[in-house]
């Protein structure tokens, strides 16, 4: 059974259509990849999961709940780290890994257990006593992956994870996707424009563009398909061909 | 060139549609309020006006005044009711104002003349105190009245000793005047200048501290929203388990804690501020007429605001902080970047401008009736004025402020949550023009 079930989800803003009538899944442990140019309607799909805006049209099932029916249920079930997301600057790392951890825990001991996660995750260390305004790009980022993931959610969604960010903050954060989707069976629901990323991180992908989704599978397959030698031939060829 | 190339850019990025649009409404609102108000400052400063005079000597002499006063662009509305309670011939006399000329006037003034340097006559000048703006004061003419009177005395007294200009000089005080003020349909002998002047210096911080509390609670709330907003912290938040009205609830609460800390903070202070003021005795013995300190006459007039009074004044602040915070979660919705989130103040700025000024300066109810109306529309009007209506007695429109603004409140915080809980927290912006932008960002 899937852990996401996205079922011709459509949003219509007043002029434009963001998304046309999405439909994919991702299995547990699965590292599924939204790719596309921006505006393509990655984020508006991603926004539609993560119950923060409601489709016009469709329905996805998180963990066998619906968005339009049971959205508190479904927002127990994942995480979601928007793209360029920033944290409370006047908090201190620590203070900030608490505060998150309070939202989706139970009682103390799950909060002092998230918070503990959190903390070994994003090896920060001592500077997860300062404050999170001195921290760098790299640094608010690990913060925030490791904050996405410490709740052991059955489904978490990153926005661009690596944005903005160094090749080797870049890599550690890869890795630790990777690692998370392997070891504790986390899905992760990826969206990104940097396709040779997504080549390296995902197990399937779903190619989007003018808010449709053009081509879903895994990476091997729809290169072989599509006779690229990488995931940017396979974007062009795909959206050339449709 | 280069200069130039860069001056171009930095304008580009200062003046903005929001900016222009903020300076025409501001610009649009201010005129308009003082062409309003332009008809009330013109007769309010006219130096001729209707005075209300009860002749009860009824000699020559007397009429003689009446007509000079009337040469002089008065209009005399002649009064032939009698009271010994002031308040009550005010009131039976339809008149806020009134010009006794008591009975035996004409003989004392004259007989006066072969006497000392002085004339021992007095006139007793009635005003009933309904408002202490600097306008309403300005408006009274019995003032001016009472002094051609003085003159036309002094004038008929030197006439009749036949003095020389040096013996002329040496008459300070050629009529006495007791002043009698009446409020709430009570009434004391001093003068309303007087009592005027002490309310103001006591009213004075209200308008302040609201005004701070205003801007202060505003910022506080579309920084929070925004900064929120901006750094996508908000989306982090409002995709975890918690209801959106939890969030929202939240940062409202917090929010009107720190306002109210705020508040009480401000109004116990003022309370001492008051309370310091009131209790030492003024220096007015000769016109107060008795050992009575302004607090005691002010006690006697109703004038003295108590601790329930303090209550109702702060209930209309906390009104005003919550009305802010509920339209400052709007506009703090309608932020989506830092420059923007600067100008949203404007609006609650002007709006707490407008009458901040104009309760300094004039009485409100003297405006015409649109002006009143658009002045009173702004909710934070009323709470300028609570501290004027509790202690001129207008309960009513102190009430009916009240009530303004707890359904002003509700029909914000109707769209405040109606934001929040839709797509639109995310989606709704106020980027003149660059709308499309906007979209194609968050697609």
């Amino acid at each position: 059974m899937p852990v996401l079930e996205v079922k011709s989800l459509s949003k219509q803003y007043t002029k434009v259509l963001a998304a046309d009538s999405v439909s994919f899944s991702v299995d547990e442990g699965e590292i599924f990849a939204l790719i596309g140019p921006n505006g393509a309607g990655k984020t508006t799909t991603i926004r539609m999961i993560s119950t923060l805006i409601k489709p016009t049209s469709g329905d996805a099932v998180v963990a066998g709940h619906s968005i339009l029916t049971e959205p508190e249920k479904v927002r127990a079930s994942i995480t979601y780290l928007p793209d360029e997301a920033g944290a409370y600057k006047t908090m201190t790392g620590k203070a900030y890994l608490k505060f998150m951890a309070g939202m989706f825990a139970k009682n103390k001991a799950e909060i002092e257990e998230f918070t503990a996660r959190a903390e070994k995750m994003c090896g920060l260390g001592d500077r997860l006593n300062e404050k999170i305004g001195s921290y760098s790009r790299g640094m608010i980022r690990k913060l925030l992956l490791s904050r996405a993931v410490m709740t052991r959610p059955k489904l978490a969604i990153l926005d661009e994870p690596t944005s903005g960010l160094d090749v080797i903050n870049a890599l550690e954060i890869r890795k630790m996707i990777k690692e998370l989707s392997r070891t504790e069976k986390t899905s992760f629901l990826l969206s990104s424009h940097n396709m040779l990323e997504i080549e390296f991180v995902s197990d399937r992908v779903g190619i989007i563009a003018g808010g449709k989704l053009l081509e879903v599978g895994k990476i091997d397959e729809i290169k072989e398909k599509y006779g690229a030698a990488n995931l940017e031939e396979v974007f062009e060829r795909v959206v050339n061909s449709k | 060139m280069k200069f130039l190339n860069l001056l171009k850019k930095e304008l580009h990025e200062l003046i903005n549609v929001q900016m222009i649009i903020g300076l025409v409404v501001t610009v649009g609102l201010l005129m308009s309020v003082g062409n309003m108000m332009s008809n009330v400052m013109d007769d309010a400063t006219s130096e001729t006006g209707t005075v209300n005079i009860s002749d009860r000597d009824d000699t020559e002499f007397t009429r003689s005044i009446i007509s000079s006063l009337e040469s002089a662009g008065f209009e005399v509305n002649r009064v032939n009711e009698d009271n010994s309670d002031r308040a009550k011939l005010l009131e039976s006399a339809g008149c806020d104002s009134l010009i006794i000329i008591p009975k035996g006037f004409t003989d004392e003034a004259l007989d006066s003349a072969s006497g000392d340097n002085t004339v021992s006559v007095g006139l007793e000048l009635i005003t009933s105190l309904k408002s202490t703006s600097a306008l309403a004061s300005m408006s009274d003419k019995t003032s001016a009245a009472a002094e051609i009177i003085s003159d036309i005395v002094k004038k008929e007294f030197m006439t009749q000793k036949g003095l020389s200009e040096d013996e002329i000089g040496k008459i300070e005080v050629p009529l006495n005047i007791s002043e009698v003020t009446v409020v709430n349909g009570k009434s004391a002998v001093v003068s309303p200048e007087i009592l005027t002047g002490m309310i103001q210096s006591q009213g004075m911080l209200i308008p302040i501290v609201v005004f701070i509390l205003v801007m202060f609670t505003s910022q506080m709330i579309i920084s929070a929203i925004s900064t929120e907003k901006i750094d996508k912290t908000l989306e982090t938040l409002l995709s975890a388990p918690v209801s959106r009205i939890s969030v929202l609830g939240a940062k409202m609460l917090a929010a009107a804690i720190v306002a109210i800390i705020n508040a009480a903070v401000y109004m116990v202070g003022f309370y001492g501020y008051m309370g310091s003021m009131l209790d030492g005795a003024v220096n007015n013995a000769d016109v107060v007429g008795s050992a009575l300190t302004i607090n005691d006459i002010m006690k006697e007039l109703g004038l003295k605001i108590g601790i329930s009074g303090f209550i109702l004044v702060g209930l209309q602040m906390f009104m005003t902080i919550v009305i802010c915070l509920a339209a400052s979660l709007i506009l703090g919705a309608l932020v989506n970047d830092t420059k923007s989130a600067q100008t949203m103040l404007m609006p609650i700025m002007v709006l707490a401008m407008v009458p901040y000024f104009v309760s300094m300066l004039y009485d409100i109810n003297m405006l015409s009736p649109v002006a009143r109306t658009l002045v009173y529309a702004i909710p934070f009007t009323h709470t300028f004025n609570a501290m004027n209506n509790i202690m001129f007695g207008n309960m009513n429109l102190y009430w009916f402020g009240l009530a303004y603004q707890f359904l002003l409140f509700i029909v914000c915080m109707f769209f405040a949550v109606r934001i929040f809980t839709s797509d639109k927290i995310f989606t709704i912006s106020l980027n003149f023009g660059q709308k499309k932008k906007f979209r194609s960002k968050h697609k």
